[in-house]
């Protein structure tokens, strides 16, 4: 019953066979043993699932993988260049954004939509575009400020 | 948690889905699109519709949505364990979900906001909320739908949400089910047999439920072009910003016979306050060849408050959302009025 697609995967094409019922977070997951990406609620309510899927910010928790065949997918490993942070993960760690964690590789994933949409938003567009991933550490305030770090520069 | 097992079936044009969901009917089939409500309801099978009956349950022969709670399938908080129970105990069961799933993503038919040469909107079942939140066109003469799509749900959730599936899951505070009724939306449905038109506000039967028949699938909604000195607005009255579902959800579309003359027509639709969304038609009775001054449209939102029946639930009491719905058609038919072009 597995299904044949193709994924490219921060750059790099893998032909899987995948189970229909799957998701796109499990399977990369998984399957490619990418686990920057986190399951957190499953149900498209907290957001630490976000990946970019042809550049759209995603939640992979409700995206089966046969519906991303085909696309572009981006995820918080793509983010460090040359084995370096980059520019907005940097400033996640010198603001101290990052409490436990779990949260931080899909804000991260949905920042780096946003400056890609938008390279100088002002707090109020930071803020809503962060609005539908969960902190439940509550660092937001940190989060946005990390974020507004790059966007003023 | 996994998802239950099912089959997808990923067809290339409209044609193509309606045969598939005339061949898997027996099955059991549904239309994947976003995905935002059907892969969370599947994690849990809550699927109405195409399932005829639940397996061995006595307590649910009859139509409608069938709840595992309800039934006594599924008990208490889920955990690895109870959900991989229930999923053999599902799975192994005569138990009829969807097999089927046929996800509409690759039809390209499907996606777009096209303004026709009268000025008529059409907006393919498939468009993203997103897409809707970001069209000039739509906020600028259709305002109301891009205001429910600026409310619904969180940035995600638009990202991957369809207007198509909000409407057809049928919720009561659908927010952009709710401004597509007071916007006087028409539904282009087709099916194996051929395509008919369904108005937005005669759709939904109950919660989850529609007029939709098996074999069926939304290809577009269609708004007509806005006359001149009309306005929409849409206001969705809830405890958060994002992630949330409304207590009280209003859209108003108000017509003038000219920035100073009276109504010549208005929609008022209300979410949240009904099992389905409602068009508030005594409004039209108070307003209509009527100036908007502040006494018609005081008594207008009274009307309003009367059309809806609202229930008490864990969002609010009806008293309350009653209460609500005055104060916030009493507003909306105001901000209309303004964005009409007229002064109240």
């Amino acid at each position: 019953l597995k299904k044949l697609i193709t994924l490219t995967v921060n750059g790099v094409t893998h032909e899987l066979a995948v189970e229909p019922r799957r998701t796109l977070l499990e399977v990369v997951r998984e399957d490619l043993g990418l686990t920057g990406s986190k399951k957190g609620c499953g149900i498209g309510d907290c957001g630490a699932c976000t990946m970019l899927v042809d550049g759209v910010a995603t939640f992979s928790c409700l995206m089966l993988a046969i519906q991303a065949d085909g696309c572009n997918v981006e995820t918080v490993e793509s983010l460090a260049e040359n084995g370096k942070l980059n520019k907005l993960q940097q400033s996640f760690v010198d603001v101290g954004a990052i409490q436990c964690g779990y949260c931080t590789p899909g804000m991260l994933m949905m920042a780096t939509e946003l400056l890609r949409r938008n390279p100088h938003p002002e707090e109020k567009e930071i803020r809503l575009a962060l609005s539908g991933n969960l902190c439940r550490c509550t660092g937001y305030q940190k989060i946005v400020e990390a974020i507004k770090a790059v966007a003023g520069e | 948690m996994i998802l239950p097992r099912f089959d997808v079936l990923v067809p290339g044009s409209i044609d193509e889905a309606c045969a598939m969901l005339k061949q898997y009917a027996a099955k059991g089939v549904r239309i994947l699109a976003g995905g935002t409500d059907l892969l969370v309801d599947l994690r849990r099978p809550i699927v109405p519709a195409e399932i005829s009956t639940c397996g061995g349950c006595a307590s649910h022969k009859s139509a409608g949505v069938r709840s595992t709670i309800d039934c006594g399938w599924w008990e208490g908080d889920s955990s690895p364990e109870s959900d991989r129970a229930l999923l053999t105990k599902v799975q192994d069961s005569n138990w009829k979900y969807p097999q089927y799933l046929i996800s509409i993503h690759k039809i390209k038919e499907l996606r777009g906001i096209e303004v026709d040469g009268k000025g008529n909107l059409r907006v393919a079942a498939m468009t993203t909320i997103t897409d809707i939140e970001r069209s000039d066109v739509i906020r600028e003469n259709w305002t109301a739908l891009a205001e429910g799509a600026d409310f619904l749900g969180s940035p995600l959730v638009r990202n991957r949400g369809t207007i198509g599936g909000n409407i057809a899951n049928a919720r009561p505070a659908a927010d952009s089910f709710i401004p597509s009724v007071a916007l006087g939306g028409v539904l282009d449905i087709r099916s194996e047999k051929g395509s008919r038109k369904v108005a937005v506000d005669s759709f939904a039967t109950g919660p989850g439920k529609t007029v939709l028949g098996k074999g069926e699938i939304i290809t577009s909604i269609e708004f007509p072009a806005p006359p001149e000195f009309s306005g929409s607005a849409y206001y969705k009255l809830a405890n958060r910003k994002s992630l949330e579902i409304s207590n009280v959800g209003v859209a108003v579309w108000v017509a003038l016979e000219n920035p100073d003359g009276p109504v010549s027509d208005i929609r008022v639709a209300l979410g949240a306050v009904g099992p389905t969304p409602i068009l508030a038609e005594s409004v039209k009775k108070v307003l209509i060849g009527k100036k908007a001054d502040d006494a018609n449209i005081k008594q207008a939102a009274k009307a309003a408050r009367d059309d809806a029946r609202p229930i008490d639930d864990h969002r609010g009491s009806a008293w309350y959302r009653s209460m609500m719905v005055e104060l916030v058609t009493d507003r909306l038919i105001r901000l209309a009025v303004r964005r009409s072009g007229g002064e109240v």
